[in-house]
């Protein structure tokens, strides 16, 4: 006999419902003896695929299936719905109980292609009614490839839980109506008592109502998790979807829902069989009906729900309908060179052959409606006017170049179409496009236009379970004080949640949390247990699925919140094994904030500036990179990158791309950087394994950098073909394969003649750079906008703010920008009705005739997009009252504007205002009295009430509006950190290598990113208005340091300069404060109250006073995790940091009860 | 005239000590006040000068003698008026009496935040807080028109007035509006309506067998529901007359709970408060044919000799024995 088969299977992607993940379900049911096993999601098949490949692996045959709401049919409804459908009252708190109440059935795809198809019609019917719980209309309930059992939790499961055979009888007509023969009732046993679903007694009464009915029964366990034990985490998970606590006292989880083997569902068989009045060994006739069942249920994953195949739009579509897709392609590459001029070049010759050579590739692989559709994509979206751009490896290929896709040309660039697609590669090839990211959604549906709805569907991502929000369900779930679990969620850094206890052993900011981890016990078990389960769908950001018409035959999809755009449930590696060719649409916000740069300058000056045609090699923008002051400038402005920018000092095209690439893990762990930088300033001489090798490796004075060079290195050193070679670089990630490609490489270079020095020491450095260089191509394309943006920096600096400002593409907080824009002496004109807009715009300063930034409308907070439009399209205002009649705003809105002085032009200080907009608001409501509530015309009189102070303003304007407008927030803490004697970031430029100093600001980002050496390292920026100060913290002071990095806004660190170049220098933090502690105690109790806490050790210190000293000052314990290629990185590293994300200022220390706002 | 604002520092749920404790000050004073739940406040007028003791000597005997007699410590703050009394109890601690000299009023409010003046709840002190007036100093300057603009005319002219020292507030002696609350704490988030509905009865039947031991009568009933997150929701009924019996109080109680329409709310408290008590003597009771309603009179009163007798949990409701 062989194993049970399990009909009723849900894993994670259930959200918070499936506790196990597909992988782990395939691999039990096989462990366990199983050879088939189902998935039946409820109202999905998201994991459809994962679950497939893990089936193959295991060796189980997999069935397709899905739970699904399904409404009451019609006839029922009328008897069956009671009275008790009127509204309830709506809670004054709390909120109301998710609806949970449409009765639920599973289906499974029998035969083949077209039940796959049923399936996902009925997935995507569910789901379309948008709001409110999925639910499959009756009338779309129908398929003729579809099994459907009736269970439990089905509307003739609840007759006869209620003891209604008679009703349940009636319910059962119009399902087997319509379903016939496909029919079964599904008997399940929890060990449950009573006779609800999951009781013996219902389980018998539905095998003896299944006789009655002469139906066939089959019988589930209707499995949430793969193993025992898991049930207390299905009650978290309950609680988590049902957005209530656990019940102690309620109906838990038995703890028998795991998928059990065969023997254990014959005992549950004999026991049903027997409650039921039939003899023992009926059991088997049971278990044979769900055998039958199973058998009948054949959906082969490669033939009919087509994983391993590929399909794109059909030619017609892309412009090729009496030709070939290839003969078009090849004609307009062709037109593409003469619209270019390559032809009439010295070297056209090059690029014929180029173009032929890729022309055939792409005609062995049949690839070419695929090129033709992105063209057609890239050409819709530059009709529209939005700004487009290609970047990965597709840049390599000329053809790409020459179609229209690709800017940069790759001839010039030395770029190599095998990176992107060779003969020897047969997978799809990936083209990603740029666009701004503020126009994404009118790109997606320029192309569902394009293409029809039954072609196009974005992709999904499943939002999984991290530590952070494990935390916050389980501890919902187990009442535990609201107040607790955010201060411990929040010191967790966003690792996974399985790693919680280990982070807590083992990370010195976490050891607060680690002291009364104990008070909390069963919260670590079910944290983990939650580890990577999905907890919700969110749209992909960039992925667009194309395909023939027959999308919606092979994937579900549902409309997504927001945009109602479709989106298929399968996510982005699904759709890649389902063959369906996706295209990445990425929004990049800095395009979005160049286009607005551009835009803004046309308006203002008239000047059109076209951004793809400025000049190469522009002196002022190089001199602005070098200077290192390259805040908001695409790809270079984080603190690591200002520092290499500083040590590589580039001055043509060139060396921003060599800079992009070196700036990755790879290169700074393969120590690229150093020997780079010394060759290139002459310190140290260019050296080359091989003369042969100069060829390749000359541009980056014999250091490798890119892909490609590999690519070259092993293609002249063993004459193996550059495809070839693409295959041996990726090989060389793997372990495995390093060792044979060794041995390979080494014979293969034997044989073209070089010695074994030679090969031993090209070997070395091919090893080395593993698959962490990075792709030229890439590194092509982003430094690209990187050039243009520097270059509005430095040529049109007001309106590159305004961009900026306006579409937020950077990692510093707005306030930073604003702050870079004071300095560089840009003028920054406050907030006013009469002359902001939504988006930032610049504008001529009278006083000092430069352009300068005007803050937007769109940025004070609350602000609704047709509040600011209104405001701006009513403009000028003569008067409060006009202003308040014209352009309506909510008073809370009002208000704020009021207090960051947008309203200053009608007289009156800001408070009076306020007083002056609440009494408006009181008119408006009640009978407007005869009396006009503003005397005195146009301005507004006074009430006599204090204005606000400086604090108070710069108070208002950082609630308001985010940022410090007026001046910098440090300024008002001069006097103190005067007193401290703290270092200026300015005056830190003069400082000298190992000095200690002090140094204060604000806290503007913080990254712990993957490092070299294996260690943690914590580096963070601070903003004190004359500049940023950039901090490392090292392992040795994280002990001390650590929790007050990751949790304060306003820091005080002590430190070391360290300098390592003219403009490239950091200070080592070696002891951190709170700054905003020191001020209030330095504001009540004078220096003598700040003393004392400067001279106390920081609450970590004390901590390891009694805390065993096991960690030392290694808190990964000496764990990493290794790379295949050598790379080790510490265990917490590259994880965003605990705490929240730098200051805002939305949420700021100095919020007085008095202030405004 | 010296006033004394006393605190008792009684164990929560133990108001029932607060007469004799003001039994205490009214052997100092006839003028004394009950400032429920803990609280009171007392006219020293003629006292200082028939002691021959100050205002702090006598505080300090005060609390000797509260502590000798009940076992029960307490704060008392000293001003010339009844709010300012209240607020030198802010600066009190046990042992240390706050006071507000006479003739330095003005310098002892002019930093004080508005929230710290008797009378100004969370939303006046937010409103004025929005204008900038977040001193009772400031306020003080402010016209008088501006804040009646702000908060009304006749809120406006006395928190002005108060704010600038002028306490026209009197002891009321025998103005006993006491109250008595009861609650019902859960040991985790509680959803179940059922449980609240015990819970609330089960508080109802307490306060209704208090207020008869009390011969009292309540006007008002009050339902605190405390939530998870620290927040809460407060519902007042004025009953249709004056009662102690516990099924009139039971269905108010049911009346507010159900207006509440809770469904996902994590209750952790529910805590009912029987306000505006009256000698039982004074009440009307509204007679009625229903035979029914005269029944349960006669079986609570039963009920209640015989809890007398035999301890509180003699006799509960049937829904609460289980």
């Amino acid at each position: 006999m062989s194993g049970f088969t399990h009909l009723h299977t849900v894993s994670g992607f259930s959200l918070r419902y499936g506790a196990s993940h597909p992988e782990r379900l395939a691999e039990q049911a096989s462990e366990r003896g199983m050879d088939a096993l189902a998935l039946t999601d409820r109202d999905t098949l998201a994991g459809t695929v994962r679950f497939a490949k893990a089936c193959e692996k295991a060796g189980v045959r997999p069935l397709f299936g899905t739970e699904l709401a399904v409404e009451p049919p019609a006839a029922a409804e009328q008897g069956g719905r009671d009275g008790r459908g009127a509204r309830r009252r709506t809670p004054v708190r709390g909120g109301a109980f998710i609806d949970e109440s449409s009765p639920r059935v599973t289906f499974l795809a029998r035969d083949g292609a077209a039940a796959w198809a049923d399936l996902c019609r009925l997935v995507s019917a569910v789901h379309r009614g948008g709001e409110g719980p999925p639910v499959l209309p009756w009338e779309e309930c129908a398929a003729d490839g579809l099994a459907v059992l009736l269970g439990p939790a089905s509307d003739v499961g609840r007759a006869l839980t209620a003891g209604r055979p008679d009703r349940a009888a009636r319910l059962l007509a119009p399902w087997r109506e319509r379903f016939g023969d496909a029919l079964r009732l599904e008997a399940v046993w929890h060990g449950r008592t009573g006779t609800g679903p999951g009781s013996l007694r219902l389980a018998a009464r539905t095998v003896g109502f299944a006789a009655e009915q002469r139906l066939r029964p089959v019988l589930t366990n209707a499995v949430r998790y793969a193993d025992p034990g898991q049930g207390p985490v299905a009650d978290v998970l309950d609680a988590a979807r049902r957005l209530v606590p656990i019940d102690p006292s309620g109906p838990l989880d038995t703890g028998e829902r795991w998928l059990k083997d065969g023997a254990a569902m014959l005992d549950v068989a004999e026991r049903v069989v027997e409650a039921a009045g039939f003899r023992r060994d009926t059991a088997h006739r049971l278990l044979e009906q769900t055998r039958a069942t199973a058998a009948e249920c054949l959906v082969d994953p490669q033939d009919d729900i087509g994983i391993g195949s590929v399909r794109f739009p059909e030619p017609g579509l892309v412009g090729a309908g009496r030709r070939t897709a290839q003969r078009v392609l090849a004609s307009r590459a062709a037109a593409g060179m003469v619209l270019r001029g390559y032809d009439r070049r010295a070297d056209a010759r090059t690029y014929w052959e180029r173009m032929h050579r890729e022309l055939d590739i792409i005609a062995h692989h049949g690839y070419a409606s695929y090129f033709l559709t992105v063209a057609q994509v890239v050409d819709d979206v530059r009709d529209l006017g939005i700004r487009v751009a290609a970047r990965g490896s597709g840049a390599g290929s000329l053809v790409n170049h020459l179609i229209g896709i690709a800017h940069a040309d790759p001839v010039e660039h030395r770029l190599l179409m095998e990176r992107f697609l060779s003969t020897r590669r047969p997978v799809l090839p990936d083209i990603d496009v740029d666009v701004e990211s503020a126009r994404r959604l009118e790109v997606y549906r320029a192309i569902i236009d394009r293409f029809g709805e039954e072609r196009v569907a974005t992709v999904a991502m499943p939002e999984t379970y991290r530590v952070r929000h494990a935390i916050r369900d389980v501890g919902a779930a187990l009442s535990m004080d609201p107040a607790d679990i955010d201060r411990i969620a929040k010191a967790f850094p966003h690792i996974r949640a399985r790693d919680a206890r280990a982070a807590m052993a083992e990370l010195p900011e976490l050891r607060a949390v680690a002291a009364d981890a104990e008070r909390h016990g069963r919260l670590w078990d079910l944290v983990e247990g939650l580890d990577a389960l999905p907890r919700g769908v969110a749209m992909h950001p960039c992925g667009v699925l194309l395909s023939d018409a027959s999308l919606l035959r092979r994937t579900p999809t549902v409309p997504t919140s927001g945009e109602g755009l479709p989106m298929s449930q399968f996510d982005k590696d699904d759709v890649e094994d389902l063959g369906l060719l996706k295209l990445d649409v990425l929004g990049v916000r800095m395009q979005s904030a160049m286009a607005h740069a551009v835009a803004e300058a046309e308006r203002a000056t008239g000047e059109r500036i076209d951004l793809d045609a400025i000049p190469d090699g522009d002196e002022a923008t190089y001199r602005l990179i070098r200077s290192t002051e390259t805040l908001g400038c695409f790809q270079i402005e984080s603190p690591g990158q200002r520092d290499l920018v500083g040590r590589l000092q580039p001055a043509a095209f060139h060396d921003l791309v060599v800079d992009i690439s070196l700036f990755r893990p790879g290169p700074v762990a393969a120590d690229m950087v150093r020997p780079f930088i010394e060759a290139r300033h002459g310190r140290a001489p260019a050296r080359y394994p091989h003369p042969d090798l100069r060829e390749p490796l000359k541009e980056t004075y014999g250091v490798v950098v890119f892909h490609e060079q590999v690519i070259d290195i092993v293609h002249l050193m063993t004459g193996c073909g550059r495809g070839e070679a693409d295959r041996v670089r990726r090989g060389l990630s793997d372990p495995e394969s390093q060792g044979r490609i060794r041995v390979w490489f080494a014979q293969a270079a034997a044989a073209k003649g070089y010695d074994a020095e030679t090969i031993g020491r090209t070997w070395e450095i091919v090893e080395a750079f593993g698959s962490y260089g990075f792709c030229k191509a890439h590194a092509v394309a982003f430094a690209v906008p990187t050039y243009q943006s520097a270059w509005l920096k430095a040529h049109h600096p007001a309106a590159f703010y305004a961009g900026l400002l306006t579409h937020d593409p950077g990692m510093y907080p707005k306030r930073l920008l604003l702050a870079d824009a004071r300095r560089r002496g840009v003028p920054v004109l406050p907030l006013d009705v009469n002359r902001s807009a939504v988006a930032h715009r610049i504008e001529l300063e009278s006083e000092s005739g430069k352009w300068g930034v005007r803050l937007a409308l769109s940025d004070v907070h609350g602000i609704s997009e047709p509040e600011a439009e209104r405001i701006a399209a009513g403009q000028p205002y003569a008067s409060l009252l006009d202003f308040w009649e014209r352009a309506r705003p909510s008073r809370p809105l009002a208000t704020r504007l009021a207090q960051v002085g947008a309203l200053d032009a009608f007289g009156a200080n800001r408070r009076d205002l306020q007083l002056h907009l609440t009494e408006l608001q009181r008119g408006a409501r009640g009978a407007r009295g005869p009396q006009l509530p503003l005397p005195g015309g146009r301005r507004t009189a006074s009430a006599g009430l204090p204005d606000l102070d400086d604090a108070e303003r710069l108070s208002a304007e950082l609630g308001v509006l985010s940022m410090d407008t007026s001046r910098n927030l440090m300024d008002d803490h001069h006097a103190f950190l005067d007193e401290l004697g703290v270092t200026s970031a300015r005056r830190l430029r003069s400082a000298r290598n190992g000095d200690t100093v002090l140094v204060a600001g604000a806290k503007a980002a913080t990254q712990t990113p993957a490092i070299r050496s294996g260690r943690r390292i914590v580096f963070t920026t601070l903003d004190d208005g004359t500049g940023l100060v950039d901090l490392t913290f090292f392992e040795d002071s994280h002990e001390a340091c650590a929790h007050t990095v990751f949790h304060s806004w306003l820091l005080l660190v002590r430190g070391v300069v360290q300098r390592r170049g003219p403009r490239s220098f950091s200070v080592i933090g070696t002891a951190a404060w709170n700054l905003a502690d020191l001020v209030e105690l330095r504001r009540d109790g004078g220096l003598e109250a700040v003393a004392p806490r400067l001279a106390e050790k920081g609450p970590a210190e004390q901590g390891t006073a009694d805390a065993p000293p096991a960690t030392g000052n290694d808190p990964g314990n000496g764990r990493r995790i290794r790379w295949e290629t050598g790379y080790e990185m510490h265990p917490w590293a590259d994880l965003s940091p605990p705490g929240e994300r730098a200051a805002t200022g939305r949420k700021l220390w100095h919020q007085s009860p008095g202030s405004a706002g | 005239m010296t006033i004394l604002c006393v605190r008792f520092q009684l164990p929560p749920m133990y108001e029932a000590a607060l007469p004799g404790l003001l039994g205490l000050l009214e052997e100092f004073t006839p003028v004394v006040e009950a400032l429920p739940p803990d609280g009171a406040l007392a006219d020293l007028r003629g006292a200082e000068r028939y002691f021959g003791r100050g205002a702090a000597e006598l505080a300090a005997v005060i609390r000797v003698r509260a502590l000798a007699l009940h076992g029960v410590d307490c704060v008392i703050g000293a001003g010339p008026g009844p709010t300012l009394a209240r607020m030198a109890l802010r600066d009190a601690g046990p042992g240390r009496m706050g006071e507000v000299p006479r003739d330095a009023v003005a310098e002892f409010l002019a930093d004080k935040p508005v929230a710290a003046l008797p009378g100004v709840g969370p939303a006046t002190a937010r409103t004025l807080c929005e204008y900038g007036l977040d001193t009772l100093g400031l306020v003080a300057a402010a016209p008088l028109s501006t804040l009646q603009r702000l908060i009304g005319a006749k809120a406006g002219r006395e928190l002005r007035e108060r704010a600038s020292g002028v306490d026209r507030g009197r002891v009321v002696p025998n103005a006993v509006s006491r109250s008595l609350a009861t609650e019902r704490p859960f040991g985790h988030d509680e959803l179940d309506t059922g449980r609240h509905r015990r819970a609330l009865l089960s508080a109802a039947e307490e306060l209704g067998t208090r207020l008869r031991a009390l011969d009292k009568v309540c006007r008002t009933l009050t339902l605190t529901v405390r939530y998870a997150d620290r927040s809460a929701t407060t519902r007042s009924r004025t009953l249709k007359e004056p009662t102690a019996h516990s099924a009139a109080l039971t269905r108010a109680a049911y009346d507010m709970y159900e207006a509440l329409g809770l469904q996902r709310a994590r209750v952790r408290v529910i805590a009912l408060r029987a306000e505006g008590l009256d000698p039982a003597e004074h009440s009307s009771y509204q007679l009625t044919f229903d035979p029914l309603d005269d029944k349960a009179r006669r079986i609570e009163e039963v009920a209640d000799r015989a809890r007398e007798r035999f301890g509180p949990g003699a006799i509960v409701p049937g829904a609460l024995a289980a």
